[in-house]
């Protein structure tokens, strides 16, 4: 899966998680972006994009992501 | 510094803007009793850093390292419905008796008594109840003191008490002694069940280590054959809260009390406090923690 196409997928599950239509994700979005996005979403975000995508992440993972961008790069590399 | 709490918050919000987010939002419906205890706490803890040559970024580094652990242990547990641990021996090796992981640990833990609403609201449970047993105090016991919040309220609301604590970790008893200022209190470096003193206690405080056993009602027998026929004893545990430490599971709040009622106890106030603001279908979702806290006699 190319990188657009994961973005794209990414934003279905955060519109879907947050409930809220109105999101728009590129690369740079971060946690200041996006209001709904806390510690407790992004627990569900997480649960529903390793669903949606077959994948785990491991701790490290986890706590690297600091913006969309690097979220959907360590899902490329995972699903190669 | 002038408003160290709220520059605790922001910093926090800043390295980490969900879990920032989320924190700020959860401490806006505590009332301002609340701020200023919490400024306090944290000029304390500072003023302890400080004197080791640290200073609250460290705190709020080990939160921060804390708060991943268990956001991480939380995904798992929402898949398997497990602690990841089944083995206090294992946690024993892996946390306990590893200075690296343990002071991270309770550093985080004792940074997240005031910035938690459920560890704040515990905290006040245990001081407005225990206020009414302090006559009947002559020895005091905590067991598993950790960092020393608790012990802290028996130092100074029992001047004249003997006021023991015993912990099997080495790097919480530093902490502890640290952290308690004015009166005397004896530490034992020891597993509690291998704790037999000569002499029974007035009251005993066990806050979150009935989740750090393999077998919670033999810990309970434990801690009542360390009572006397009167005492009575403070009790805290959270149900659904994976941590790197935890190894036996509540569900819920009687999955507790059938194990206190198993071990000769009686619950006579108790207090459970959700972890998260969120509607019941999503906390039951999510599997949120919830804190109990109780306060037993003998039956
Ligand atoms: C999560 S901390 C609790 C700290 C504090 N009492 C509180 O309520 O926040 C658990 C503490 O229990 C200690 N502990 C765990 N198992 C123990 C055992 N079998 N005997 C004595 N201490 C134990 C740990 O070393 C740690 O300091």
């Amino acid at each position: 899966m190319e990188t657009p196409e994961i973005l794209n997928q990414l934003q279905t599950i955060f519109r879907s998680v947050m409930d809220n239509e109105d999101i728009q994700l590129t690369d740079t979005t971060t946690a200041i972006d996006v209001e709904e996005w806390d510690s407790i979403t992004h627990i569900q975000l997480i649960v529903a994009v390793e669903k949606f995508f077959k994948i785990k992440f491991n701790a490290a993972e986890i706590r690297a992501f600091k913006n969309v961008g690097e979220l959907a790069s360590t899902i490329k590399s995972k699903l190669a | 510094m002038e408003n160290l709490f709220q520059h605790i918050l922001d910093r926090i919000t800043e390295l980490n803007p969900m879990h920032g987010k989320k924190l700020k939002k959860s401490v806006k419906s505590l009332g301002p009793d609340y701020f200023n205890k919490a400024e306090e706490f944290y000029q304390k803890y500072n003023r302890i850093l400080f004197s080791s040559g640290k200073t609250i970024e460290f705190g709020i580094d080990c939160y921060l390292h804390m708060c991943n652990d268990m956001m991480f242990e939380q995904l798992r547990f929402m898949e398997t419905g497990k602690y990841s641990n089944t083995s206090f021996d294992e946690v024993n090796k892996n946390v306990y008796d590893n200075p690296a992981v343990m002071e991270y640990h309770m550093n985080g833990l004792l940074m997240s008594e005031m910035l938690w609403h459920h560890h704040y609201k515990v905290y006040s449970f245990f001081k407005e109840n225990f206020n009414h047993h302090l006559p009947s105090i002559a020895r005091y016991l905590e067991i598993g003191g950790g960092h020393g919040l608790f012990t802290q309220e028996a130092v100074n609301d029992l001047p004249n008490a003997i006021i023991d604590v015993v912990d099997i970790s080495k790097s919480s008893i530093e902490l502890s002694k640290q952290f308690v200022s004015g009166g005397s209190v004896n530490y034992y470096l020891k597993d509690v069940y291998e704790y037999n003193p000569e002499v029974k206690y007035d009251f005993i405080v066990m806050g979150e280590v009935l989740e750090h056993v393999e077998d919670p009602v033999a810990l309970l027998k434990k801690l009542h054959s360390l009572l006397n026929e009167n005492g009575k004893a403070f009790i805290t545990t959270p149900t659904n809260a994976p941590t790197i430490d935890h190894v036996y599971l509540f569900r819920n709040r009687k999955d507790v009390v059938d194990i206190i009622e198993k071990a000769g106890f009686e619950v006579y106030v108790e207090s459970c406090i959700y972890a998260e603001d969120l509607p019941p279908e999503t906390a039951e979702e999510m599997k949120i923690t919830m804190m109990y806290a109780a306060f037993l006699k003998k039956k």
